[in-house]
């Protein structure tokens, strides 16, 4: 099953390179379609969603888009396997929750996914490890051209691409790029960066968290506005803004390493401690421990420690990423010690 | 999530605001969500802002008396405003009045000005090569070349139904710049 070959490794965008890897993790874009003559999907009834999912579904593949495309039917997927999903970010977490006919295609490599019934017929994702979006851009770009060869996408000349949500109208793209940026975290520099981010009109979320300090250091940096401009010229107002927020990050770290050196290894070592010894690991302490730990590599304090290790255990420290591995539902509490158990297994030597 | 307020108590009241087109979000608890006079148990989100935008619009106009409805989808615009989604592509043009305020607010900007579709780029095209033709039958009529006119206008028909064919796949817009009616007129000329 598709699932369970998904669970063996990682998703490209996870591998930890590309440029500027240490601190962006990844660079994606979305492109929002619908189609002409189907309504949107809350005044869709059953059989016309059907339809539209069939009608989508048979353009991705036969068009090839992405060599080795797979379809994921989600109304016959398990609860456990969509969560997984998520997890891996190939489909949202409303994507996961509806309960009507639609379905996720997904290349190899998982670079690229294209949910199907979401909150638009079409919602193609093409995601990047490092600082890439000129490529995912790109990427984006050619797919959407072959699939509109074969299908009538909703258009107006004065609005662009017809969006369910007036937010995504004209160009219907949302560019983001996933930052890791601990030492901001730490010499309380973040919020500078949310005033500056904010002021150029780019919107920035906490990652994996639900309050506003973003559990494990990861923020993600988004356009808002998506009619009035071009799509390079959406891709560039984001991309111009990361090389400053990068290097505000490196100048952090060296900060740190000059200033503050040993209680920074002290809080690296006591992390990377915590993951090697603990019983019962919540998601959100483990999220914070792994960003110090990760951290640590980037910094040479950890020579032992290969990233691909940390950022493995990133994804496979998830709820459902849990539960798959040990091949049985568990509760929070069960969770956490399977966590620990976990880690610790990964980070003790067994390679 | 605390409150953005007092930082004591949990948010419960999840506000988007749009200042000078960026959105904002803000996180209130209950009490100090009502001190500010903001209604507590109401959970806001951006198609409560986009309600509002929407029949601030209305307002300003003298209001409307009946709730307008999409012919296609039936969605209406009281309804829009509480779900902040349309219903179909045609809402588009159903709402145009109450929607291209609200599309400036968001985005700034009331023109699409990136990617164009092939088959609508091949319309444009289309309508380009007719107009071209159209131009030309004239020249030939001036010069009394009635047979050369004669291929000329079938070359029109079928430019037109190819044109038809087009737009009528075409998603209902905003009347594009070119002008059929005009061309319309040149081509029975040219049959006088
Ligand atoms: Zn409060
Ligand atoms: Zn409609």
């Amino acid at each position: 099953m598709i699932f369970n070959e998904l669970l063996k490794t990682s998703g490209e965008w996870l591998k930890g390179a590309g440029p500027d890897h240490e601190i962006v993790i990844s660079s994606r874009v979305r492109l929002a379609r619908n189609l002409q003559g189907f309504r949107f999907i809350t005044k869709m009834d059953a059989d016309e969603r059907k339809r539209c999912e069939d009608l989508i579904r048979k353009r991705i593949l036969e068009s090839g888009v992405v060599p080795e495309t797979r379809y994921v039917e989600l109304m016959d997927a398990e609860a456990l396997d969509r969560k997984l999903l998520v997890e891996r970010h190939l489909i949202s977490k409303e994507h996961e929750d509806a309960r009507h006919p639609r379905g996720v295609a997904i290349g190899s490599g998982e670079a690229l996914s294209v949910m199907i019934n979401e909150e638009d017929h079409i919602r193609l994702q093409v995601l990047q490890s490092g600082f890439q979006l000129r490529d995912a851009h790109r990427l984006a770009n050619e797919i959407d051209t072959k699939l509109e060869e074969g299908l009538d996408f909703a258009f107006s000349p004065q609005l662009g691409y017809l969006t369910a949500c007036p937010t995504n109208v004209g160009t219907g793209m949302r560019v983001s790029v996933m930052l890791h940026l601990p030492a901001l975290v730490i010499t309380r520099h973040i919020e500078k960066v949310f005033q500056a981010v904010s002021k150029i009109n780019l919107a920035v979320r906490g990652l994996y968290g639900e309050g506003t300090e973003a559990s494990g250091h990861f923020y993600q940096i988004s356009n808002q506005v998506t009619l009035g401009k071009t799509e390079d010229e959406i891709a560039t107002n984001v991309e111009q803004v990361i090389p400053t927020i990068v290097n505000y990050e490196k100048r952090a770290r060296e900060d740190l390493m000059g200033k503050d050196r040993l209680r920074l290894e002290d809080r690296i070592w006591r992390a990377y401690g915590m993951l090697q010894a603990a019983r019962i690991m919540s998601s959100d302490e483990s999220m914070m421990m792994l960003s110090f730990v990760r951290m640590g590599v980037h910094l040479g304090l950890l020579p032992q420690l290969k990233i691909e290790t940390v950022n493995d255990l990133f994804l496979y420290s998830q709820p459902a990423h849990l539960q798959k591995l040990s091949h049985a539902a568990m509760d929070p509490s069960e969770r956490d010690i399977k966590r620990a158990e976990y880690i610790r297994g990964k980070l003790n030597g067994k390679k | 999530m605390k409150c953005e307020n007092c930082g004591k108590r949990d948010a419960t009241v999840h506000l988007t605001e749009i200042k000078k087109g960026a959105k904002q979000e803000i996180h209130l608890c209950e009490p100090c969500a009502s001190e500010k006079g903001l209604p507590g148990k109401a959970h806001f989100s951006i198609s409560d802002l986009l309600a509002g935008i929407t029949s601030a619009s209305q307002s300003k106009k003298g209001g409307r008396e009946k709730d307008v409805q999409c012919p296609t989808c039936e969605l209406t615009l009281s309804q829009f405003q509480s779900s902040g989604r349309f219903g179909c592509p045609d809402c588009y043009t159903t709402f145009k009045d109450d929607i291209l305020p609200l599309v400036e607010k968001i985005h700034d900007s009331s023109q699409h000005v990136g990617k164009v579709p092939n088959r609508v780029s091949a319309e444009v095209t289309l309508q380009k090569d007719l107009r071209n033709l159209q131009v030309e039958l004239k020249r030939t009529v001036k010069r009394e070349d009635y047979e050369k006119a004669a291929q000329i206008r079938d070359q029109i028909r079928i430019l037109e139904e190819k044109l038809k064919g087009a737009v009528a796949a075409e998603p209902p817009a905003p009347p594009a710049k070119a002008k059929p009616k005009k061309s319309g007129e040149s081509g029975k000329k040219g049959g006088a």
